[in-house]
Parts: structure tokens; sequence; C-alpha cells
């Protein structure tokens, strides 16, 4: 039992490791040097308050996104719509806080409220595809990201277009979520992802209900024969995991963004699916992997202004993360490495 | 709509076509071996990434689309070793390469042409006509004055049609894909058969991306693939696993990607997003049509364990 | 008789475990040699190593006196070993024809050449008596062609020894009496026929030789004729072995279940159900005997609420159940131990103790709030009670059941389904691939249910299990009942007869 909590850190943590060490060599094969690379990456992460408080910005909306993943692969359902439901979410919320034609924080409330129920809806859709005609909702969640981000293009060139620039109008001042810190950009959204990922991880591990969905998750057979609605914990998956996002979408464009803008939140959906399967499907792990990328993020324009080190050679990193952190943890499972292990281990206590 | 549309909306849908049914064809072969690879929008993007930049270097767009084509090989040998050496979650797996080939594309990319560049050109692949064939009235322009790759891959749906209906070889490569054991104890040798499916399947995604930057447009952007190795795998699900059926898959959601180019130039009132969704819509629409009620090989996505007690 | 095959010094490790430990076996040319275990006791591993399946970790093969390494299926398909798996190895969703050709090698043109190739195949099954349709789809046919389909995919393969695993075990009587006459046949041709089986009277009818396995290790080989079934069955379970007799109720008391002509598929053989009406009172055991496939495991999932039926009526304590759904059957107090124990039973990636409350997370026991607050520590105590009371072993209650032996996963499902107090136990297949003292535990456990008042619907392809058990014995033929006979002195004969359908 505890050797394999053990490695269920161990795995991640090497495989960090790893894709640091080859993401060195890259830098170093460009003419560059690595160690002062790596350098600039973390001073513009924690050098400065300010670079501080962008990390913590810039990782709220990866804790939704890897929120809405965990969550709806924990019932065995591999939502990669995570995009497209923050989308609608941001969009509703926006919409809500245009178009109500007042503002103060119960708009706010409102607004969030909009942004949720949309996403949830945006979930429910593949929801329904899943369990009316059983079709596989990889290919359905993908097919409506595309859609949402075609409406979200509709609607900032022309619903809700502002001005000659391809750009919506922005949240009015009283509408958007407060600051934490007056001189920083941390929000209380950021109190909200938390609060999220510990009200999941409640849910999955010390409830009835989160029991029922994982074991959905685990072996639909065996939990339809013990009484249990498949069915119902299905769709409760979707609808939970897309208003999550839908919620990030909305306390995003609430608190940090303001305006829809070409290519918003793009990316954010195989965000959350590198980040949710680097964290084994660990709600507070999720968060925490979360930050992690935002650190790399946040890091990496500093590293290319100051090294000339392009900002993607991070999302290659992150790539060789989640590669390195799969194939580890598949590897714990084959019956050469088990030998390998149980003789390992057995060693150590007979000595 | 005059003759002259309408033609032109037949191109068109061959060409959109034609991406789609290479890539298809590439998760045919992919889960006729039990291995489900929803990678192939990575590995599209790869090669739409190698094929652009040779064709950009060497200017010959015939040996860019097979350099995309080893490209893509490489890139799923990564998910093939992964999955069936180590056994890992085959959809994990394709989605950990659908995150991994586009990053590393659109590095190579910045790295060849800089941070900020202007945009760089390449050239297109020549139609070429055949002969004879082209003469036929009506129809002959349309379908037999096409790009090389075009042809191929029909050809390929033929070849592809034959090899699993006709031949041992093929016989022995679906036994793979509905029952592994049953397959090895008739001595044919499972792991091997499942590589050979994969360097397949990455060698013909690499080439359906490579056909984006060398036959469609001419240049490389982040996003080109644009969600068409899902959309292939609807194909396959559509086209019931069977080669003829992946080919009317891909006409079909070629030819809606056709109309929505044609409605979005004759009409201006409406916003052209609307019409862009007409893909994937439709391909939502017609899986919905379809429904659940047939299945794909039996041992699709299960991992392989030889020595399973 | 001049030596085929020895195996020596053979042993098998799956991580801590040894399957085979340091075992001799050798086979003679032209006979037929028995390899007797119980389950578990390493019979299927040995001949996984023999095909080349599995690699041994230790030992060595010789075939004609000549030392051999089989690395690999294809490797022993040349050599001449052939083996019917007792989970067929058949593609359902090919023909016959195509999974006799599967893997061929016999000539190198790359198309299949459909005419000469059915002519060789009809030739050898004309030889052996081996009639099968060749076009007809492997989904199509019955068990019994299934495994003549088996035995000529070896065959045609050019097999001279040829492993049988459990073959009887999924075959009705006459089918069997079928395949005798086949191993006859192929015995007469000169052909080796290595028969793998855990029942003692078939073993003595078809054997030469038989040597007995037992936890992982050859315990000796004896003359088939020179020894007696009791004498098998002791070596065999490594001590005196006494069958318990349990006594029969006559007297039940209120109905159960009860069904009122029940269909369900109709025009299905296998797997439908066709106006069965039959019920189960409180304090006894109605068994349904049947060949598998001929409709139990619908009718066990019917009568769990799982699936509907789809005409006539099914009663639950005098009344239509209110919801026809497994959480309606449940909150009624009924059981059930599913056929498949890691498919239906078992969730394998949870731990025990969550498996043993996995219906009743909600119950105040274990949660405070309707089931918003789990209570870990009860939860903990409970199950830490329930593995000593059902003695599983394992190392904690925390441990993921997949790791289990199959025999302690079962006694985890007999222990969730028996706390539950149930007033009807459905019990499918209870004993299936359990060792003997398993085997003994459950029957006991279910024994101990009927007479504290539980009903027992006791579904099992094992007819000894049935008579044993049964208070009432019903046969499952094609969805059909064929028969009622009574548990106490059952006339077997007659009913061994309806099994078969006639």
């Amino acid at each position: 039992m505890l050797k394999k909590n053990f490695m269920n850190v161990l795995i991640p943590m090497l495989s960090i490791l790893l894709a640091f060490i080859i993401g060195m060599i890259i830098i170093l094969c460009m003419g560059a040097n690595p160690i002062q690379a790596i350098g600039f990456l973390f001073r513009g992460a924690f050098g400065t308050v300010t670079n501080l408080s962008n990390t913590v910005v810039r990782s709220m909306p990866l804790i939704f996104c890897g929120l809405c993943t965990c969550f709806a692969y924990r019932c065995g359902i591999f939502n990669l719509g995570g995009e497209g439901q923050f989308l609608m979410g941001a969009m509703a919320a926006l919409a809500v806080s245009l178009l109500i034609g007042a503002e103060g924080p119960w708009v706010t409330v409102l607004a969030i409220v909009a942004g949720i129920l949309a996403g949830g809806f945006w979930g429910l859709l593949p929801g329904i595809l899943k369990s009316w005609r059983g079709l596989n909702e990889m290919i359905t969640t993908i097919m409506f990201n595309y859609v949402a981000v075609l409406f979200m293009g509709f609607v900032y060139t022309s619903a809700l277009r502002e001005g000659s620039v391809p750009q919506t109008a922005a949240v009015p001042d009283l509408t958007k979520i407060s600051r934490i810190f007056p001189n920083l950009r941390i929000t209380w959204g950021i109190v909200i992802a938390i609060l999220v990922g510990i009200a999941a991880w409640y849910f999955l591990f010390h409830t009835s209900k989160g029991f029922q969905l994982r074991a959905v998750g685990f072996n639909p057979t065996a939990s339809q024969f013990n009484g249990f609605s498949v069915k119902s914990y299905r769709l409760m998956a979707f609808v939970v995991s897309g208003a999550i996002a839908g919620l990030g979408g909305a306390s995003d464009i609430l608190g940090t963004q303001f305006r829809l803008i070409s290519g918003y939140g793009s990316g954010y959906g195989f965000d959350g699916v590198a980040i949710a399967l680097i964290a084994q499907l660990d709600p507070i792990a999720t968060v925490i992997v979360a930050y992690f990328f935002a650190v790399l993020r946040v890091g990496s324009t500093t590293m290319q202004v100051g090294s000339g080190v392009p900002t993607s050679v991070i999302d290659i990193i992150q790539a060789l993360v989640i590669i390195f952190a799969v194939a580890g943890s598949a590897m714990m499972h084959l019956p050469t490495v088990k030998v390998f292990f149980s003789n390992l281990f057995g060693k150590k206590e007979a000595a | 709509m005059d003759g002259s549309t309408i033609s032109d909306l037949i191109i068109a849908t061959v060409r959109m076509a034609t991406p789609l049914l290479i890539v298809a064809l590439a998760e045919l072969y992919s889960e006729r071996a039990g291995m489900v690879n929803i990678g192939l929008d990575g590995i599209m993007a790869f090669g739409a990434l190698v094929g652009f930049l040779v064709c950009y270097w060497t200017g010959n767009p015939y040996l860019a689309v097979i350099c995309a084509a080893v490209a893509g090989v490489g890139v799923n040998m990564v998910y093939a070793f992964c999955t069936i050496t180590l056994c890992a979650n085959q959809i994990v797996y394709g989605m950990a390469i659908n995150i991994f080939a586009p990053a590393l594309a659109s590095f190579i990319y910045r790295v060849v042409f800089g941070v900020s560049s202007t945009l760089a050109q390449a050239t297109l692949m020549k139609t070429v006509a055949i002969p004879v064939l082209k003469d036929i009235p009506l129809f002959g322009k349309l379908l037999f004055d096409q790009t090389p790759m075009v042809y191929l891959s029909y050809l390929l749906v033929i070849i592809t049609a034959i090899y699993f209906n006709r031949t041992k070889s093929g016989l022995n490569y679906k036994a793979v894909g509905e029952y592994p054991k049953a397959a090895e104890t008739m001595g044919i040798n499972v792991i091997r058969q499942k590589y050979i499916a994969c360097i397949i399947c990455g060698f013909f995604a690499g080439a359906g991306g490579a056909y984006l930057t060398t036959c469609y447009v001419n240049t490389y952007s982040d996003g080109v693939v644009a969600g068409r190795g899902f959309i292939a795998l609807a194909a396959v699900i559509f086209g019931r696993w069977t080669s003829p059926g992946v080919m009317m898959a891909c006409l079909l959601f070629g030819f809606f990607d056709a109309l929505q180019l044609r409605l979005q130039i004759g009409s201006n009132l409406i916003p052209y997003q609307l019409f862009q969704m007409i893909p994937y819509v439709m391909t939502l629409l017609a899986l919905t049509l379809l429904g659940n009620k047939i299945s794909g090989p039996k041992a699709n996505c299960k991992p392989y364990f030889r020595e399973e007690r | 008789m001049e030596e085929l095959l020895r195996m020596e010094g053979i042993s098998k490790q799956f991580g801590e475990f040894f399957a085979n430990r340091n075992v001799c076996f050798e086979v003679r040319a032209g006979e037929v040699h028995t390899l007797l275990g119980e389950n578990g006791a390493g019979k299927s591993t040995l001949m996984n190593v023999l095909v080349g399946l599995y690699q041994p970790t230790s030992g060595s093969i010789f075939l004609h006196g000549k030392k051999v390494k089989i690395d690999s299926p294809a490797h022993a398909v040349k050599l001449g070993i052939g083996m019917v798996h007792q989970h067929f190895m058949l593609v359902e969703a090919m023909t016959v024809f195509e999974n006799i050709i599967l893997g061929d090698r016999r000539s190198k043109k790359p198309f299949i050449d459909v005419k000469e190739r059915k002519k060789e195949i009809l030739e050898l099954s004309w030889k052996y008596g081996l009639n099968v349709e060749l076009d007809e789809k492997i989904t199509n046919i019955a068990v019994g062609a299934q495994q003549r389909v088996e035995i000529l995919k070896a065959l045609y393969r050019g097999a001279e020894l040829l492993i049988l695993d459990e073959p009887t075990a999924a075959l009705t009587d006459v089918e069997v009496e079928g395949l005798y006459s086949i191993i006859e046949k192929l015995k007469a041709e000169g052909k080796s026929i290595v028969f793998i089986s855990h029942k003692m009277r078939e073993v003595l009818h078809v054997s030469d030789r038989i040597t007995i396995l037992r936890a992982g290790e050859a315990i000796c080989t004896l003359d088939a004729d020179k020894t007696t079934s009791q004498e098998l069955a002791n070596l065999m379970i490594g001590r005196e072995l006494s069958e318990p007799i349990y006594s029969k109720v006559t007297q039940p008391g209120d109905p159960v279940i009860e069904f009122i002509n029940v269909s369900y598929k109709k025009s299905f053989k296998h797997g439908g159900l066709s106006e069965v009406s039959l019920r189960v009172a409180k304090g006894e055991i109605l068994g349904i005997a049947g060949v598998d496939g001929n409709g139990q495991s619908q009718l066990a999932q019917i009568a769990a609420g799982v699936i509907v039926n789809e005409s006539g009526e099914v009663k639950l304590k005098g009344k239509k159940p209110s919801t026809f759904a497994p959480r309606g059957f449940i909150d009624e107090r009924v059981s059930l131990i599913p056929e498949d124990r890691n498919l239906m039973g078992l969730v394998g990636d949870m731990s025990i103790e969550d498996n043993l409350v996995f219906k009743s997370t909600e119950d105040v026991r274990f949660s405070n709030f309707h089931g918003w607050l789990l209570k870990k520590n009860a939860i903990r105590q409970y199950s830490e009670e329930l593995r000593d009371k059902y003695d599983i072993r394992c190392q904690s209650v925390a441990q993921e059941t997949r790791n289990l032996s199959g025999g302690n996963q079962q006694k985890v499902i007999l222990a969730r389904e028996l706390e539950a107090e149930p007033d009807l136990l459905i019990a499918v297949h209870p004993t299936r691939g359990l060792d003997i003292g398993a085997t003994r535990y459950v029957r006991d456990s279910m024994i101990e249910a009927r007479d504290k008042g539980c009903g027992v619907l006791l579904i099992s392809a094992d007819f000894d299990e049935v008579l044993q058990l049964s208070d009432r014995i019903i046969v499952l033929f094609e969805g059909q009942i064929m028969g009622e006979y009574s548990g106490k002195n059952p006339p077997i004969q007659e009913i061994s007869l309806a099994m078969a359908g006639k």
C-alpha cells in the first residue's frame, strides 16, 4: 500500500526530471546555455512578487480544466471537451455581464452561475449522445470543441463586437471579480479554483455518491449488477465536469481577461488532460500540477527574452512529462516489472 | 447552382476528402490489429510540418510526402512501444501523442524560421491528368485531373479491400485485432503484427498530414490539422471498419467541408463561422444517426499480455 | 511403446508464486495420458509451457529424445504439438474455414486458394469423423461443433501430440460420447493425446496412464487399469477425501420468487428463455441443471433485476417488484453471486474493504448524513471482522481485489452477499475455478444460508454440484424447462438425458 502511493508520487517526479534533462539537451543543441536558460525561467516565475502573482493568475484556468478532465475520467469518461466547455462558460458569463444593463457584485454572481450552466450544458450534450446512442465521447467532445470555438468567433466578430477590432467589449468594472491584493492581479477566482479542487477530492473519496461514481468508472458492469444507475452517474460526470470548466471560463473572463479575442482559451482542454493524467487523477495533485504548468508558462516568456530560447520548448517539456508519466505508470503493471519490484522490496524487508 | 458551381463542388469534395481518407485508412490498419490510435491529429500535425519543410527546402513535394510519412512512423513508434511493449492505455497514450507531436512541430517551425518571421511558402504538388480518362465528358476532367496523392489514396482503398478479404496475410492480420491469443496459438506473431500495424498507421497518417501542406495550402501554421484526425476516427466508425465504407464516409465528410466553403463565398449576410461549423456538426449528426449498433474488432483497445494469468 | 515427449524439471513462476515446481512428465507415442489435478494445481500452466505460450522459469523439454526449446506457439505448431484450450481459441467473427486456415504456411501464395484448402480439410474431417460446416460463422455453431473445429485445426497443422484441456466441461453427455470415439480414432492413427481433467470418472474411462499434479508438483504417474477413483481422489487432494452429504429439505416455506411463463429473446437457442415457470421458496435450494449457454445467465439476470423479461411475470414475495432494476431487487433482499466474479461481482481496482461495503455505503453503519461522509474507520473495522469470519486470505483489507486468488475473491463476494441477510440468494456457478477447500466452504455457506430460511437459486453447469446441494432440480435446455425432479434420490440417468434435450 505504502509502496503504491510512493510510486504514484515518484513516477511524476522522475518524469519531470527526465523531461527537464531532455529539454536542457535541446537548449544546448540550439547553442544556448541551458543552466542560464533555466535560470531565466525560474527568475521569470519567482523573481518578483508580480511574477509570482502572474504564475498564480495563470494557473487558475489550468486548475479548472485539469479538474474537469479529472472528474470525468474518474467515472470512466474521457472528456476532451474542456476547451469547448470553458469557452461556453466564458461566453455565457460575458454575455450576462454585458447584456444585463447593470453592474455590481450581484451581476458577477449571476454571470458565474450562467457560466456554470453553459459549461454544464455543453458537457451534457456529448453525455446524452453517449447514453442515448452510445457515441464515443472522445470524438464528440472534440467536435463540440470546434463548434464552441467557431461560435466564439461569431461572438467576437459579429454578435458582441465592439469597434473595428474583432473583439468584444470588456466586462464592466464593478462586475469584475475583485482582487485579493489591490496591486496584484490575483483574484478570488483562484480561491474558488482551489475550493473546487478540495470539493472534488472530498466528493470522490469521502462520500457514497463519489464512491459509486468511481466504481462506475472502474467497472460499469459490476456497478450495474450491484444496483448503481450507470447512466445517471455518467451523465452526472459529464455535466459536473462541464460545469467545472464553465466555472473556470466564467472566472477567467470576469477576473483576468475581461473580453473575448481571437485564440482565447486555445489549448486549455488538452492542457487539462495532460495535467490530470500527470496528477494520476487526484484532484489535489491536479491543483499542484496545474500550478507547475503555469510556472513553466510564465517563466518561459522571460526565458525567451533573456536567452533567445523559444517558449515552445516548454510545450515540449510538458509533453515529455506526460509521455514519461503515462509510460512509467503503465510499466508498473507489467508482470516482469512487478516481479522485479517484489524481489527488490522483499529483499529489503528480509535484510 | 449552375454547372460550374457543381463541378467546383465535386472537385473540392475530392480535395477535402483525400486527407481524411488517407488518415482514416491509417486508422483502419491500426484498429484491425486492435490498436485504437486517437493520436492521429498529432501525427498529422507533425507530418504536415515535415512535409512543408522538405518541400520548402527541396521544392520537391513528392519527396516531402515520403519524408513526412517516415516522420509519422517515427512519432507513432513512441505510441507503439508504450502501448504494445509497456501495455499502456491506448487512449491515454494517443492523447499524449496529440499533445506531444504538435508541440514538437511548432517548436521546430519556430527554430527554423525564428520566433517572429514572415510567412514562409513552399510549392504545391501539381495535378497530373490521366490521358484518355480525363477526356470523359462531364466528370472526366473533375476526377482524373488531380494530384497523384488523390489517385494513390483511391488505389489504396482497393488494395486494402483485397488485402483484408482475399489474402492469407490479411486474414491473419484481422485475427490479431479480433482475438490475439487465438492468433498467437495459430503461430501468428501478435506483437510483430501490432508493430507492423503501427508502422503502416504512422506512415499514412504522416502522409495525410503532408497532404495538407503540399497539396492543399502552401504554408504551415499551428492548428492546420483542425481536428481532421478525429473526423477520420469518426469515418472509420461510420464506414464500419471496411475500406469502401471508410471511403464513402470520407467523401461525405469531405462534401460537407466543400459545401461550407462554397456557402461562405456565396453569402455575406450570415457570419462565416456558422458555415465553418457544418463539417463538425454533420460528423456528429452522422454518428448519431448510425448509433452504436455495430462495433469494431473485438480486441480493440485491449493491451495484450502474453503471459497473463 | 516409444517415448514421444519428456518434460524435465519444469518450473514456472508468476511473481512470487510457483504455478509449476520441478515437474517431470512423459508421453509415449499412441497413448492417452491424463494430467489430473484440482483447479489451480498447474495443469494448464504446464501445457501452456509446452505449447510455447509461457516460457518456463527453469527445466527442459525433449521431443523424440532430442532437447528442444519452444519459444513461441508457432514453433510448437512446427514440432507437431497442438492444443485445444479450455476457452476455445476461435475468432467468433470469422467462419469455420477461416479459423482453420489461420496462420497457415503450407503454400507461399499470397491469396487464399479456397477450393484446394476446403478439399484438404474435408478429407481430414471425414477421416476422423469430425463433421463441421465450413462456411458457418463460429458464433452460429454449438459448443460441441466448436470443439470439433478446434481439434480439426490442430490436426490440419499436422499435430502428432494433441492436448485437450478440460474438453468435457461444456459438453452434454451425448457430445462427450462423440468426443471419446474421436479420441479412439486418433489413438488408432498413432497420435498421442494429453487429456486434462479433474473428473475421476472420465479419466479412468479414456486414459492409458495418469499423472497427478498437486499444488504445482507432479505427485506420481499411474496406469489407469491398476488404480481406482478413490485412490486418484486421495492423491489429488493429498488427504483422505470425504464428500459431505447434505440433508435435503422437502417441506419448504413461502415462495420468495416466482416466474410465470417468463420469456426473453425467445428465438435465441443460446441465450434466450421461453415460457419459463418456476418458484423458489424460503429455506430450500432449487438447482438449475444444464449445459452452459442454455439460458442460465439470462435466468439469473432476470431474477436479479438486471435485465427485464419480455413477457410473462416475475413475482417477488408474492408481489410485482416495484422497480424492476437491481436496486429494487436488492432492497427486497435479493443477493447475487454472479457467474463472472471479476466482471460482474467485484471492482478489481478497488480494495477489499470497498468491495465489502459496495452496496451499503449509504447505510448508517458506514456513513453519516445519508452517505455524505463515509466513516472510514467503521468500514475498516467491519471489513477486518468479515475477513476473519469468512477466512479471506490477504495482506490487508486495503489490498486491491484483483490481486487475490479466485477463491478469496469469491469469499469477498460471498461475505458481502450473505452479510446482507438475503431472503433470496442467486448463485451462478458459485464454485467454478475454485480449489477443493474453497469449493467446500462456498457449498457449506449456501447450505447454512438455506437452513437460516433463505431461498437459494443455484445455477451450475457442474452436475455433481447440483445433485449434491439441491432440494429440487430443474433442467434447462435451449431456454426451456425440460423437467422438474426431487433432490432426494434424483433419477440421474433421466436428468442427464434431459440436459441433452432428450
